[in-house]
């Protein structure tokens, strides 16, 4: 029999000689996106994993067994009633926000394998096809169980259907970068950006807080989903080294830095929230920005260095915003918790303060400034002053409230574009809109179909069931019932 | 009088707010209305203080008895609102 090796290549290349249709038709460019470059260099495309059905069949039969083995034997260890609020609610918003979008990657993967214009391409997208299926029925299968404990888990089915603000930035997102470009686009923003360099990176993350939490069954999932992510993500390497190689630096650069900012936008709410606010604090390994730190601004910037890109030109800023950004939109989401479809931990008790302040030095000047009033009015019975009358303005790019650090950055960035208004959370997300206003332009923030009339009746009711609360689950309360506003430090104070 | 949408950014929040308001208000008018949805929410109040309001990027606050309708602001511009 001949080892892989001999046949590996020549399998994969297999294709028909198209006779009753030009070329250009069964790849049109904007499917295909091969921007002139001819198809004997695309034949140079050589992915990394090399992979075979047969072998990909046992792998995958392995992890979903493996995952499957572990929920059956948890499951009578009821770790959902003994569980923090705060491990509760990062599964709710990551399940919410993650698991249908599986599907869409899906679709992605499939585009990949129709119009992509390498043989190597075409047999990783048809992997990474099968595992985003994979994502989307296992994660849908293990918060399903949890519906009848809680109806906020019905988010993980539902919230893609919504029009919850967060689903309009979730969605808005994929459908940017990873549903309406062309596959060689699609596979630098998402395989390449998006992939390698945050959601690779977020399942370890995430992972590891799971076993610290003592979620097992949610350390597996993650894990095994995370082993796929490592195969597929690296489907956008070849086709950087090739455009490169071809004199399309500046074109694979900018769409690398519209996708890594955009990318680090998501995930602050996604990841630096729950890692700095949400986990209890004896179980955190270490801060957002120190996971960071090591595994997107090192990690990430030393595979750009190999494959010969420069860092995004708004690097500073980047830097900056991982002082900030997620404690402003933390702020925003427990404020605004009406609108989640889970119970925000607030993470903002004595202990929970000085560990912030720790990490983040000036934290208790700026952002705890914001939380002093908060937590008097926890402490003293005024509720009510604890959620805004009012909606915050939100970023025509991104779809996040615009936040900043109080009494430093926060400012409203506007442009004009046919004579509509419009606003921006950074000067990075303008320059993202200024890049390709046609693709933005049409959409409606929150806040514009608020204003348009879309929403009625035009107050708090109106909106929530605009966004689905009250219809699937009601929306968020505080995770602890406020018992952080009342908290005494834990810390021994040494006598004088 | 009518409703009249701006975008509120009062010093010491965090986050930039929706704020409806009237074109009849005079900008002291506007400047407690911007209050509302931000002083004992998000940031502390300053008692025997006035809340001035300018335009985001310019250097001089509104005169306190100057009409929304007469100050030159758009629909959905920046105000900038502080305490002095």
């Amino acid at each position: 029999m001949l080892e892989r090796s001999d046949w590996y290549d020549l399998a994969r290349d297999t294709n028909w000689t198209p006779k009753y249709v030009p070329e250009e038709e069964l790849f049109p460019e904007d499917y295909a996106g091969s921007r002139g470059i001819p198809e004997h260099i695309w034949a140079t495309y050589d992915e990394p994993y090399k992979v075979t059905y047969r072998e990909y069949v046992g792998m995958q039969r392995e992890k979903d067994s493996g995952a499957y083995s572990v929920k059956a034997a948890l499951e009578r260890m009821d770790m959902y009633t003994s569980a923090d609020p705060g491990w509760i609610a990062t599964l709710k918003e990551h399940y919410g926000a993650v698991s249908v979008v599986e599907y869409n990657a899906a679709l992605q993967n499939a585009r990949l394998l129709r119009f992509g214009r390498a043989g190597g391409m075409r047999n990783m997208a048809t992997f990474g096809m099968l595992d985003e299926v994979r994502h989307g029925q296992i994660q849908l299968y293990f918060a399903h169980e949890y519906v009848a404990k809680d109806r906020q888990f019905d988010w993980a089915h539902r919230s893609m259907n919504t029009n919850n603000w967060v689903t309009l930035a979730a969605r808005r997102f994929f459908d940017d970068l990873m549903m309406t470009r062309n596959v060689i686009d699609t596979s630098l923003a998402m395989n390449f950006s998006f992939e390698t360099g945050f959601t690779n990176l977020q399942f370890i993350g995430l992972a590891s807080d799971a076993t610290h939490a003592g979620d097992f069954k949610f350390a597996k999932l993650i894990q095994s989903i995370q082993s796929d992510e490592a195969r597929h993500a690296q489907i956008g390497t070849p086709t950087l080294k090739i455009l490169i190689e071809q004199g399309k630096k500046a074109d694979a650069q900018r769409m690398v830095d519209i996708s890594f900012w955009r990318s680090s936008r998501l995930f602050a709410i996604l990841t630096g929230i729950p890692m700095d606010y949400y986990l209890p604090l004896d179980k955190r390994e270490g801060s957002f920005k120190e996971f960071m730190q090591e595994w997107i601004v090192t990690q990430f910037t030393r595979s750009l260095e190999d494959l010969g890109l420069e860092k995004p030109w708004y690097w500073d800023i980047f830097m900056r915003d991982l002082d900030e950004h997620h404690h402003g939109q933390q702020l925003g989401t427990w404020s605004w918790r009406p609108t989640l479809w889970w119970s925000p931990a607030a993470g903002v008790s004595p202990d929970e303060r000085d560990w912030l302040e720790e990490k983040y030095p000036g934290w208790n000047d700026t952002f705890g400034k914001c939380w002093d009033v908060i937590t008097e009015n926890a402490r003293t019975g005024r509720f009510e002053k604890t959620v805004p009358g009012t909606l915050p303005v939100i970023c025509n790019v991104s779809q996040n409230p615009i936040v900043g650090t109080p009494g430093k950055t926060l400012q409203d960035r506007q442009l004009t574009y046919n004579g509509r208004k419009y606003h921006f959370g950074s000067e990075v997300d303008q320059w993202i809109f200024e890049q390709d206003p046609q693709r933005y332009a049409r959409h409606q923030s929150l806040v514009d179909r608020f204003l348009s009339g879309s929403i009625e009746p035009a107050n708090l009711e109106g909106v929530l069931a605009y966004m689905g609360l009250g219809v699937i689950s009601d929306g968020g309360q505080d995770a602890h019932d406020f018992s952080w506003a009342t908290a005494k430090t834990t810390k021994t104070v040494k006598a004088a | 009088m009518a409703l009249f949408p701006l975008v509120c950014n009062f010093e010491g929040d965090f986050v930039l707010k929706l704020l409806p308001v009237d074109t009849e208000q005079t900008m002291a008018e506007v400047g407690q209305t911007a209050a509302v949805n931000a002083v004992g929410i998000h940031i502390a109040d300053q008692p025997g203080k006035t809340i001035y309001a300018r335009k985001e990027g310019a250097d001089a606050p509104f005169p306190l008895d100057m009409k929304l309708s007469d100050s030159g602001l758009e629909p959905m511009d920046c105000v900038k609102f502080y305490f002095a």
